[in-house]
């Protein structure tokens, strides 16, 4: 019998259809692209140079100065002469705040919400389905809405430029995530739960040491969502704590925004700062992108 | 007098006396100050510095917030009782403070300190204030005037003696109009007045009206509209406002016609970046801008401008909304007397005359401008044409209660007007009795 020889196999050829297909993905990641590439550019541009230069596909004559100018290592006056904003931010404050926000939420919501769900994925108490329809029915309401109460709320609780009041609407729940992670946890075997009953096992037992590690998926999932949103959040910190000390990242991106009346932006400062500040949700996407995008499917198909 | 009541008086008056000396020792604690211009922000910060040397109790903390969100925030601290101290106040939005009682009446410092209001500049100080009460004092003033892109001017055969003795009218555009045309060029190289202009291929633009303006159209259209005999209204308050003139209609009525003629952008082509914009990218020749924007356009632009004044008008003069910020003090301060302090010292020739060696600002201080442009002149630019402005027709901005509505109100009429949606006239008739309705509600 003859082996055929490697010659004698066909070449591989991509069928056009998956050319296609291939061809129409690449240019839905440009588009995607596109729009970073240029905060990127714009944000390598010399500030004086910039609008010389708009329209070139590359930044003109490439520089670190914003990165430098957005990190304090040039001096506002320094700064100024050179084209952009006299903006004093301090990043690195601005940044430790943003960290430790997004922290808090992160830590706060996601534990709370997940007791909240467990609640209601199998304890039984009166009221429960209307409870849980509130909860569900809250996904419905803009926060926009609730920005007004929520002001007033933590004023008088003298919350206000502080780090508590930053906090406090976001920490005690979120619809989406209480409703996430009770169908998550109504399609755990009830078997394993029951016989830790049996064990004697009080129900915040079986919850801590049974249902979260094997959670471990839609609660990262939860985590990684309230981090994004948390790190993105800016106008109800722009509103309630607007004081330099407490500012988070994108409340202090503002100082770059326009100076004047009909004056512009200072572009290639801000552009530097987004650069910075998308990193950290980048990293994340990157890292675990896939295990956000199919643990959201996998719940959503229950 | 009895021996008691005499010691009485005697102790009375040496416990005054005690405290008058100790007043200036009294004063302390910390005053927050906030501005939007970030650029002016270390020469403020440099007026601070010198200003606690001379007050060692009073910390001065300097807060930016810059034009886009300042108000936004300014409302909030009111609400929230954070706002600042001290705040740098714009004569378009005073009204609504005033009337929203956020305001502090400047008028017994003023007495008692005996501040002279014929110091500054004429026609600053008037504005601020509402039945005799004041509620800032003047920091800065600011006039509009044209910035001509000279490249585009010399290879238009445009000299600069022309630039400067500009007339204009709204039936043909007098000079102005032709000097437009002549600088407008198509992509062949043809001007607007050449046969064979190619309006749907224009390279460069002659001139760009920066948008709509609202109700003061303080650069876009106020200065060609006064210098046709229009005013805002009678006086500052007057609720019978004139927007109804036909005047202002057929101002904005010709500047509507420049881009269907190619020799403007259409408004859609200026967008959210602004007319600095194009002249930077050299897409425009001219464009009119406030004495605010002189840095940003010599640090912008990377060829040779000059800055002159606005064309004269039927009316027989050139006229300028003369502006001016000031400083207030806000209502809820807990340390009035210390803000008091600060503010008195932003009037002093210390620090505005500080802001004027760098060139930031005229001065509201009379006598000061002269240095302002010098530190200019030292940059490499000639700002006599704002001066220049500043001693021809001069007017207030419009100044009403309601200012954010009746501001919206005006800047969708003139809008709808400026993109070709609606006629001039029809328009403005409408808004101006809508304005004057919420005025007298």
């Amino acid at each position: 019998m003859r082996r055929p020889t490697p010659a004698a196999a066909p070449p591989r050829r991509l069928p056009p259809l998956r050319l296609l297909a291939w061809a129409a993905l690449l240019a839905m990641l440009a588009l995607t692209l596109a729009p970073l590439w240029m905060v990127l550019k714009t944000a390598l541009e010399h500030p004086q140079a910039l609008l010389a230069h708009a329209a070139a596909p590359w930044p003109h004559d490439a520089t670190l100065l914003n990165f430098r100018r957005v990190l304090g290592f040039v001096g506002v006056d320094e700064a100024v002469a050179l084209g952009g904003s006299g903006a004093d931010i301090d990043f690195l404050r601005a940044l430790g705040n943003s960290l430790l926000f997004t922290l808090l939420v992160v830590v706060l919501q996601t534990a709370n919400s997940a007791m909240a769900a467990y609640a209601f994925a199998r304890l039984r108490f009166p009221g429960r389905q209307w409870l849980f329809g509130a909860v569900v029915g809250s996904m419905m309401l803009p926060g926009v809405v609730l920005f007004i109460p929520n002001f007033v709320f933590i004023k008088q609780l003298g919350w206000l430029n502080t780090m508590a009041g930053m906090v406090a609407p976001f920490c005690l729940m979120s619809g989406f995530s209480i409703f996430f992670l009770r169908q998550f946890f109504l399609s755990l075997p009830r078997d394993l739960e029951e016989a830790a009953l049996l064990d004697g096992a009080s129900p915040f037992c079986i919850f801590r040491r049974i249902v979260l590690p094997l959670s471990a998926t839609p609660l990262a999932t939860i985590a990684m969502l309230s981090g994004i949103n948390a790190w993105n959040e800016f106008f109800w910190p722009f509103i309630v704590a607007p004081g330099e000390a407490q500012q988070v990242l994108p409340v202090a991106l503002q100082s770059f925004k326009s100076q004047t009346p009909q004056g512009q932006p200072d572009w290639t400062g801000l552009m530097a700062a987004a650069t910075i500040t998308l990193l950290p949700t980048l990293a994340l996407l990157l890292a675990f992108g896939r295990r956000v995008v199919e643990s959201v499917q996998y719940s959503g198909g229950k | 007098m009895h021996p008691v009541s005499r010691l009485r008086t005697t102790l009375a008056a040496a416990l005054l006396l005690l405290l008058l000396a100790a007043a200036p020792a009294a004063l302390a604690g910390t005053v927050r100050y906030m501005l939007w211009d970030a650029s002016q922000r270390p020469l403020y910060q440099q007026c601070a510095n010198d200003f606690q040397k001379a007050h060692p109790g009073i910390r001065i903390r300097i807060q930016q917030q810059g034009w886009d969100d300042y108000w936004t925030t300014l409302s909030t601290g009111f609400v929230a009782e954070t706002a600042p101290d001290v705040f740098t106040n714009h004569l378009s939005k005073f009204p609504d403070l005033v009337a929203n009682g956020q305001l502090a009446d400047l008028t017994p410092w003023i007495r008692r300190d005996g501040l002279d209001p014929s110091r500054y500049v004429k026609g600053l100080y008037g504005p601020w204030g509402r039945a005799g009460r004041q509620y800032g004092l003047p920091k800065d003033w600011d006039t509009v005037a044209l910035v001509v892109n000279l490249d585009h001017a010399r290879r238009a055969g445009v000299s600069e003696a022309e630039l400067r003795t500009m007339d204009w009218n709204p039936r043909d555009g007098g000079s102005f109009g032709r000097i437009v045309a002549r600088l407008t060029r198509d992509q062949a190289g043809r001007s607007a007045l050449d046969a064979g202009f190619d309006k749907t291929r224009v390279q460069v633009h002659g001139y760009q009206n920066p948008g709509p303006g609202g109700m003061s159209g303080q650069t876009e259209w106020s200065a060609f509209a006064v210098s046709n005999g229009f005013r805002f209204q009678a006086a500052p308050w007057d609720t019978a406002l004139r927007y109804d003139d036909p005047r202002l209609a057929e101002t904005l009525a010709w500047l509507a016609g420049l881009p269907a003629r190619g020799v403007s952008a259409p408004p859609q082509a200026v967008g959210r970046l602004g007319v600095d914009t194009l002249f930077a990218t050299g897409r425009v020749a001219m464009v009119p801008a406030g004495a605010w924007m002189i840095g940003h356009y010599a640090r912008q632009a990377r060829f040779a401008h000059a800055w002159v004044p606005l064309p004269q008008g039927p009316a027989g003069v050139r006229a300028s909304m003369l502006n001016g910020l000031a400083d207030s003090i806000w209502i809820g301060s807990r340390n009035q007397e210390e803000a008091w302090a600060w503010v008195r010292y932003l009037a002093t020739p210390a620090c505005q005359g500080l802001l004027a060696d760098a060139g930031a600002v005229f001065p509201a201080l009379d006598g000061l401008a002269g240095r302002t442009l010098a530190a200019q002149r030292r940059a490499g630019t000639d700002a006599r044409a704002f001066i220049e402005m500043a001693q021809a027709h001069t007017f207030a901005p419009p100044i009403v209660e309601n200012a954010a509505e009746i501001n919206a109100l005006f800047d969708t009429a003139i809008e709808s007007v400026l993109l070709g949606q609606a006629e001039a006239g029809a328009a403005l008739r409408q808004a101006n009795t809508r304005a004057i309705g919420l005025l007298r509600r």
